[in-house]
């Protein structure tokens, strides 16, 4: 099965169903931890040592390593010459001609790219080892208004849709002989028989998809069940909390450094 | 198990009544064909039974509408959702976009009316096969032809078992074949005694095989209203636009040129136009 929009690689072993919501935490947690942690070394510690196993675990390791990459060797590599370069007045570790690579912009790069890896790859673990409408159950479920759980999944799903249906109108306005190509001024003026039919068609298609959803009882007050079982278990929620706890108490231990 | 009294209704902005002094009454298991020229407010009466009129369409709205032991005006449509089934024209605008493949978008109907989860899989195993959906429950509804994603509108709306069944042109993007596949599957719902059906439709053939009564509409009014054999001949139908079947056109051609004698009852089914043309004339 594949999902628009989603980058879920469908790896699920079953063996150890974990809570989405657990999911959402560790998440959580490492996203703050990599805001807050104050070594650099911390920041690379957490991603070797939590996030690469977890992804192991889950057989997306490799999946993980290489998107990561594509994302954060840019950012690092950027960081690291522009911050190592023009640093001003710090130590020179490494000189050509005029130009010097600091020791101190150097770190600073290393402790960013620290907390951008972490970052970028906790958001990616969770996003390739949930799917997303299991995560959105998971949150409708804690009390999260069912009409929001249903723009998130809708979207993913009506966006290609869209780009589908105005490909559609492009390719019959211009077998009536719209101009898209040529100045800017034509290629303006050709946005307009595109647009009105677009939009117009897409305020129809909403009142049909409205009636829809009411004939299928999504509008029906009172207790709904779910196809999917997403079991919890007193370790998870124990964990959860775990994991919640010390995130505040890294943000106050952060603040109070901070402060003092 | 419908029950319509004089009902009358205007959409908002407009003069024109597009439902005019309707009443009405259809018992528990009948499959009711209604036909009509565009614009003889066959979809607002749909809309009208299924609540969406007036509760998604305000409007002014005059007399009562009854179905399946709920008084419309005073129920809400999540309400009337299990009770009354609704399937309109545009089958991609029918498939939510909640649920990933063809299984949990059948099941979306029923998780939100409440069923238990053990109970959801069989019921939609059941409904995809009544239509021929069997074999794929874990595509994405989006990834279907037009004619199956018409077939998943349809399943989604059956799986949720509503003691009524409103369909406005469920096979608009069927082939005879998928039609026939959906009619039948009426049928057999209407069989159990359990399910009425109330059906927009154009092609008058599959009316005729299938339905047991016809209500033909014109101008917002009832025009007739009964079996199938009377109505779909009754010549003043064909002229305000409702048309004939092809075996009712042929076997009046037949009558016409002295072919076959003026007091043989006009045929609708493929049967009857056999019956029609082979029985030996008296004279």
């Amino acid at each position: 099965m594949t999902i628009p929009f989603s980058l879920y690689a469908g790896r699920e072993s079953g063996l150890h169903p974990v809570h989405p919501l657990t999911r959402l935490t560790i998440a959580g947690f490492v996203l703050i931890a990599a805001l807050l942690i104050p070594w650099t070394l911390g920041t690379y510690a957490l991603f070797a040592g939590l996030l690469l196993p977890l992804a192991a675990w889950r057989r997306v390791a490799g999946l993980l390593l290489r998107a990561v990459f594509r994302f954060v060797f840019p950012f690092a590599l950027s960081l690291f010459l522009i911050q190592g370069l023009f640093w001003t007045g710090g130590t020179p570790v490494v000189s050509l001609g005029p130009l010097s690579l600091k020791a101190e912009g150097l770190a600073f790069a290393a402790a960013m790219s620290g907390r951008i890896l972490l970052i970028v790859s906790s958001f990616l673990l969770l996003a390739m080892t949930t799917r997303p409408d299991a995560l959105m159950l998971a949150l409708v479920q804690k009390g999260l208004p069912d009409q929001i759980a249903y723009i998130v999944l809708t979207t993913m799903q009506i966006v290609p849709r869209f780009q589908a249906k105005a490909n559609t109108i492009l390719d019959a306005q211009r077998s009536r002989g719209l101009e898209t190509e040529g100045s800017l001024l034509r290629r303006i003026r050709g946005l307009l028989p595109l647009a009105i039919p677009l939009v117009l068609g897409s305020i129809v298609d909403i009142e049909e998809r409205a009636i829809a959803l009411e004939a299928r009882a999504f509008s029906r007050q009172g207790e709904k069940t779910s196809l999917v079982d997403l079991p919890d278990s007193t370790f998870q929620r124990a964990f959860r909390w775990m994991l919640l706890g010390l995130t505040v108490a890294l943000t106050v231990a952060r603040l109070v450094s901070v402060l003092r | 198990m419908i029950s319509v009294h004089n009902l009358s209704y205007k959409y908002p902005g407009y003069s024109r009544l597009v439902l005019n002094d309707i009443s009405l009454e259809v018992q528990r298991g009948e499959f009711v064909g209604i036909v009509g020229p565009n614009g003889a407010g066959k979809s607002s009466l749909c809309y009208a039974l299924a609540g969406f009129i007036p509760h998604f369409y305000c409007g002014s709205l005059k007399g009562t509408v009854e179905v399946a032991g709920k008084i419309i005006a005073d129920t809400t449509l999540g309400e009337l959702a299990g009770s009354v089934g609704m399937v309109v024209q545009n089958p991609f605008n029918q498939i939510t976009g909640a649920r990933f493949t063809v299984l949990e978008e059948v099941a979306f109907g029923l998780e939100n009316l409440g069923i238990p989860r053990d109970q959801i899989v069989p019921r939609v195993e059941e409904t995809l096969a009544l239509v021929g959906l069997q074999g794929f429950e874990e595509r994405s509804p989006f990834a279907l032809s037009g004619g199956q994603q018409q077939r998943l509108a349809i399943a989604s709306v059956i799986a949720m078992r509503p003691d009524v069944l409103i369909l406005d042109e469920p096979t608009s993007q069927l082939d005879p074949v998928g039609t026939r596949d959906v009619f039948a599957a009426l049928h057999s719902l209407t069989q159990t005694g359990m399910t009425t059906v109330v059906l927009v439709e154009h092609k008058l053939e599959w009316i005729a095989s299938f339905a047991t009564r016809v209500i033909a509409m014109v101008d917002a009014k009832i025009l007739a209203d009964g079996n199938p054999l009377e109505v779909l001949v009754d010549p003043h139908i064909q002229e305000v636009g409702v048309g004939a079947t092809r075996y009712t056109q042929a076997a009046r051609l037949a009558q016409r040129r002295g072919l076959i004698p003026q007091d043989r009852a006009l045929p609708v089914t493929l049967k009857d136009t056999q019956r029609f043309f082979e029985e030996p004339s008296h004279d």
